[in-house]
């Protein structure tokens, strides 16, 4: 597939990827120019590609009504948090489970399988009460802790297992002859191996974490807690009603930073998933 | 040869190597599992335990009814098409999200200048907010939408998207494909990658076209990534539903009231949680015996290469 | 395995046990309220705070924090605290669920203690205005909110189409919902839209009792039991909105999300407090009026919001002093700034005008007073949510241009009898 292709058909290919991306790209775009028109402009019909007035108050707005610094740092600091921790757990599990010979190993990786299977809808309540007695409530430990050894985990840890898997066992022999124990293998030879597969790991991990939705609302309630998927939804008139104008800016700044880290990442990203094998 | 009484007996030593590897193991392992048995078998525990009570939150009332939920299950009128349109959702998802995926994906590992920009923006919905996401669409897929102001320009009459049940369906479906397909495309990609490049080369020699090529080499070798994106697709399909309340609330009729929808309205707005923890479980078996049923059919479509 | 999973019990316990140690320690010495609402707004939530901070004159050992949940899951956050265990000692309740909260027995009575509060003077407050919040004589929440549904008139939308405005139909006593939709329908024909149901959008199918009131129709009998939706009354009214929508294009169709305040729209019902949503630059000529009347004449419908006390709370009775105090007459004209009051002594023109500097003295006293006086709320019941959705999905196929109108409501009543009847 890799053959060079003639101008017809690079021309073709752009066309049909340009018509493609509208879907794609024209809610995006919505939401960066909607973010600086006045409120009444927003829902205007048909819609305008381009603001009639700008209006680019509505950013300030966003630091005003909310302490969306504070929500940021909370957002990022999680998120951070959940990778790295994520990273740990799922690369020892992903790699016991891929290269250590232990009793019921399989039947292990099936029961952790089953956090792959669960929406978090049916855990939410029982969740709750287990944090509440825990006097985790309004802390940040829910969204800490459940990511990084519940259910979000999981799906890294089939990745990192996959790509222990696939790893060739010859180095570890070596270094086993070496007198290397488990753990030194582990940090020294098969964890520097598997940079792209965490790389990938870390990117998704990081995507979910930012995105929360659900647990934020229900564990955390004062705002100076807030995360920003939540804090997103608090910007509201005297009456409920969203401020669509400062709420897509809030959105907007939401997005932003993590399409440019996305920009910068992509090419290992790729290369890190290609690497991993992923193989059923 | 006696034994002599003064020389030591070479005692296998307890840590074996095997042994210590074990324990190495369950080491490894130990936080990964304390974690689900904490955070997911034992909230699970707790939803089947509640699945057997009648529970009403604002009465403070929690009463042991044995299994007269799950006889409910059975009698609800409402569940047969709840079911179905679980179903018709999922697979509209899972079909329309691979391929596209994949199609991207083909398109995406060209060499052509400029192609990081296209990965980059078709990329781009999966780190847009949900709910900025949905509204907008919800602006487009109205009945005098953008959507329709468009197809008015070609004369045709588009239909009422969101209010009319076949189409509030698939548009509920492609709302949600545009959403996250980008995360299968980047997977697909990166399988693309992997493909080592003097296959194609040897195909050529053997005068394979491009389509044959597709088929041939590239489909197998990426069958274990087709395997576990649409593992994760359709597992992820059976638990979409912030989308489907701001597009339609399950409407018109039932026809988008997929089974989390359902488990939430019941649990979360019609306060029924003893009700809603036995859909909790029923959505469980589902999902838990899909992917059985997958995983056990991986050996017939997935293609090793040794 | 078992002496990991012990050291990593012992460290989480490590970790939590001073977390919850410094909050049962702190909650000794005084008394923190938690009052969960949902308006994130700045306005509100500094009026709240002062009213709080008064509190602290008599009760120095009180503070009050007020947590804004997201309007759309707010019952369904309020209902996941209170299911975990950690239910707020304060909340804002939503009229469509009072009847859930106030018959569950998990609020905390009110009558005595507003009686025995000094200078509350109970009997200011609208009987009318707190029927939906009382349960055997006894006040379960506090409604500090009841704003009565109108219409937002965009005269200049109205000239333009050439139809006559409302202001010269009540001038000619001619303000029915006939000559309603009629101007509504020419505005519609002429290529805007003419009357806008405000957050009905097709779902919220209980905003249409601002219209079917008229007729004098409702969904149920008033005690509950029986659904009426195949009563002539509510028969006609259905007949009457659906040829509004279908044959006079009067109404937006279903799918067709239209804002009133955008300026394209000749009018639009919804509750008086949406005033401060009227566009501030590039103002269109607007105009504030009562519902129109219907076949039975006049009428009027208000919408209301409750504040109740949580009776499992260890502070419920923190927590009712504090409501009390929140609600006494002072401290209820400061929320009249915001929220249309229940009480009697503040429902006159000149309180009214000096919280509402948008409206004239004619429309507060035509729209707000009479409103708030003679007006009936929203149709509720218990367990309200499953109900709404089950009328909700029957109701769908009601909107199509060539719906069999009793056929539907007969199958209304027939999905949903038997909860009524439960």
């Amino acid at each position: 597939m890799k053959t060079d292709l003639s101008p017809r058909m690079k021309v073709a290919l752009y066309g049909l990827m340009c018509v493609l991306l509208i879907p794609f790209v024209f809610p995006t775009w919505w939401m960066l120019t909607s973010s600086v028109k006045p409120i009444s402009d927003i829902f205007a019909f048909p819609p305008d590609l381009w603001p009639r007035r700008f209006d680019f108050t509505t950013y300030a707005r966003v630091f005003e009504l909310q302490p969306f610094a504070r929500q940021y740092w909370n957002s990022a600091y999680i998120a951070a948090l959940v990778t790295i921790g994520t990273m740990i757990v799922s690369s020892m599990a992903g790699y016991a489970f891929a290269r250590i010979k232990f009793p019921f190993s399989n039947a292990i990786f099936m029961i952790v399988l089953l956090g792959l299977l669960i929406p978090s809808e049916v855990t939410i309540v029982p969740l709750f009460q287990m944090f509440l007695k825990w006097g985790m409530i309004n802390t940040h430990w829910p969204l800490i802790l459940v990511p990084i050894f519940g259910a979000p985990s999981v799906f890294a840890t089939f990745v990192m297992r996959q790509f222990f898997i696939a790893l060739p066992g010859e180095l570890e022999e070596a270094a086993r002859v070496d007198g290397l124990g488990r753990f030194k293998i582990f940090w020294l030879i098969a964890l520097p191996l598997a940079k792209p597969a965490l790389g990938a790991v870390a990117i998704f991990t990081f995507l979910h974490s930012w995105n929360l939705y659900l647990e934020p609302i229900v564990f955390l309630s004062s705002t100076q807690m807030f995360t920003l998927p939540q804090a997103l939804t608090q910007f509201t008139d005297a009456y409920g009603g969203a401020m669509w104008n400062i709420q897509l800016a809030a959105a907007t700044m939401t997005a932003i930073p993590v399409l440019l880290v996305f920009i910068v990442a992509q090419k290992q990203f790729v290369e890190g998933l290609a690497h991993t094998g992923l193989k059923g | 040869m006696t034994i002599a009484a003064g020389t030591p007996r070479r005692k296998r030593p307890f840590w074996t190597i095997e042994r210590r590897d074990a324990a190495a193991g369950y080491l490894f392992i130990a936080p990964q599992l304390i974690g689900i048995v904490t955070f997911v078998l034992f909230p699970l525990g707790l939803v089947f335990y509640y699945s057997l009570h009648e529970w009403n939150v604002l009465a403070n009332t929690f009463n042991f009814v044995g299994a007269a939920n799950y006889q409910m299950l059975l009698a609800d009128k409402a569940l047969p098409q709840v079911l179905l349109s679980s179903a018709i959702f999922s697979a509209g998802l899972v079909i329309l999200n691979m391929s596209l995926a994949l199609l991207l994906a083909v398109l995406l590992d060209q060499k052509l200048k400029g192609i990081t920009v296209f990965r980059t923006l078709f990329f781009s919905p999966v780190v847009v907010s949900l709910v900025a996401w949905t509204i907008v669409w919800s602006f487009l897929l109205q009945n005098n939408g953008g959507i329709n102001g468009l197809l008015q320009l070609i004369g045709v009459e588009g239909p009422n998207w969101l209010r009319t049940p076949a189409t509030a369906m698939i548009s509920v479906v492609v709302v949600q494909v545009f959403k996250n397909v980008g995360l299968n495309m980047i997977l697909f990609l990166a399988a693309l990658q992997g493909v080592p490049k003097e296959l194609y080369e040897a195909a050529r020699v053997d005068g394979a076209g491009r389509f044959k090529q597709f088929r041939r080499i590239t489909l197998p070798l990426i069958s274990p990534t087709i395997l576990l994106t649409s593992i994760i697709t359709i597992v992820g399909s059976l638990q979409v539903f912030a989308q489907i309340a701001v597009l339609t609330q399950g409407g018109p009729g039932m026809t988008t009231t997929v089974l989390v929808y359902y488990l939430y309205q019941q649990a979360f707005q019609f306060h029924f949680f003893g009700y809603g923890s036995t859909l909790s479980i029923l959505l469980f078996v589902i999902v838990a015996l899909l992917t059985f049923v997958q995983w056990q059919m991986r050996k017939r479509i997935v293609f090793y290469e040794n | 395995m078992k002496i990991t999973q012990l050291k990593a019990s012992a460290a989480i316990a490590g970790i939590l046990l001073p977390l919850a140690w410094s909050g049962t320690v702190w909650a000794q010495d005084a008394v923190n309220l938690r009052m969960t609402i949902w308006s994130a707004n700045e306005a509100h939530l500094a009026m709240f705070n002062e009213i709080a901070e008064g509190f602290k004159a008599t009760h120095p050992n009180v503070t009050v924090s007020f947590e804004p949940l997201p309007f759309d899951s707010y019952t369904t956050t309020l209902t996941t605290q209170i299911a975990g265990g950690n239910p707020p000692d304060l909340a804002w309740i939503l009229e469509t669920t009072a009847a859930d909260f106030v018959n569950s027995g998990a609020l905390a009575p009110l009558t005595d203690a507003f009686k025995a509060t000094e200078g509350y003077d109970i009997a200011d407050v609208s009987e009318q205005a707190t029927a939906l919040w009382t349960k055997d004589g006894q006040l379960y929440a506090y409604p500090f909110s009841t704003s009565p549904f109108a219409i937002f008139v965009n005269n200049d939308v109205i000239k333009a189409a050439g139809a006559k405005t409302p202001a010269e139909l009540i001038a000619e006593g001619a303000w029915t919902w006939d000559n309603a939709f009629a101007t509504a329908a020419t505005v519609g024909q002429s290529g805007k839209t003419g009357l806008v149901l405000r957050d009905f959008k097709y779902q919220v199918w209980q905003n249409m009792a601002s219209i079917w009131n008229g007729w004098g129709a409702s969904p149920w009998s008033p005690d509950g039991k029986t659904c009426t939706f195949t009563d002539p009354a509510m028969i006609d009214a259905m007949t009457a909105i659906h040829k509004a929508i279908f044959v006079d294009k009067a109404m937006p169709g279903p799918g067709e999300d239209i804002d009133f305040f955008a300026g394209e729209t000749g009018m639009t019902i919804t509750q008086i407090s949406r005033a401060s949503l009227l566009p501030k630059e590039n103002p269109f000529d607007w105009d504030l009026v009562p519902l129109p009347a219907g076949p039975v004449g006049n009428y009027a419908v208000v919408g209301q919001a409750g504040v109740g006390a949580f009776a499992a709370s260890p502070n419920a009775a923190t927590a009712v002093e504090f409501l009390a105090y929140m609600t006494n007459p002072e401290n209820s004209q400061k929320l009249a700034q915001f929220f249309p009051p229940a009480r009697a002594s503040l429902l006159n023109a000149e309180t009214l005008a000096s919280t509402n500097p948008l409206l004239s003295a004619e429309q507060i006293d035509n729209v707000v007073i009479d409103g708030i006086s003679t007006g009936t709320v929203l149709p509720g019941h218990t367990n309200f949510a499953q109900i709404q959705q089950t009328v909700r999905s029957s109701l769908d196929s009601l909107w199509v241009a060539d719906a069999d109108i009793p056929a539907v409501l007969q199958s209304v009543c027939d999905s949903v009898g038997p909860l009524l009847a439960r």
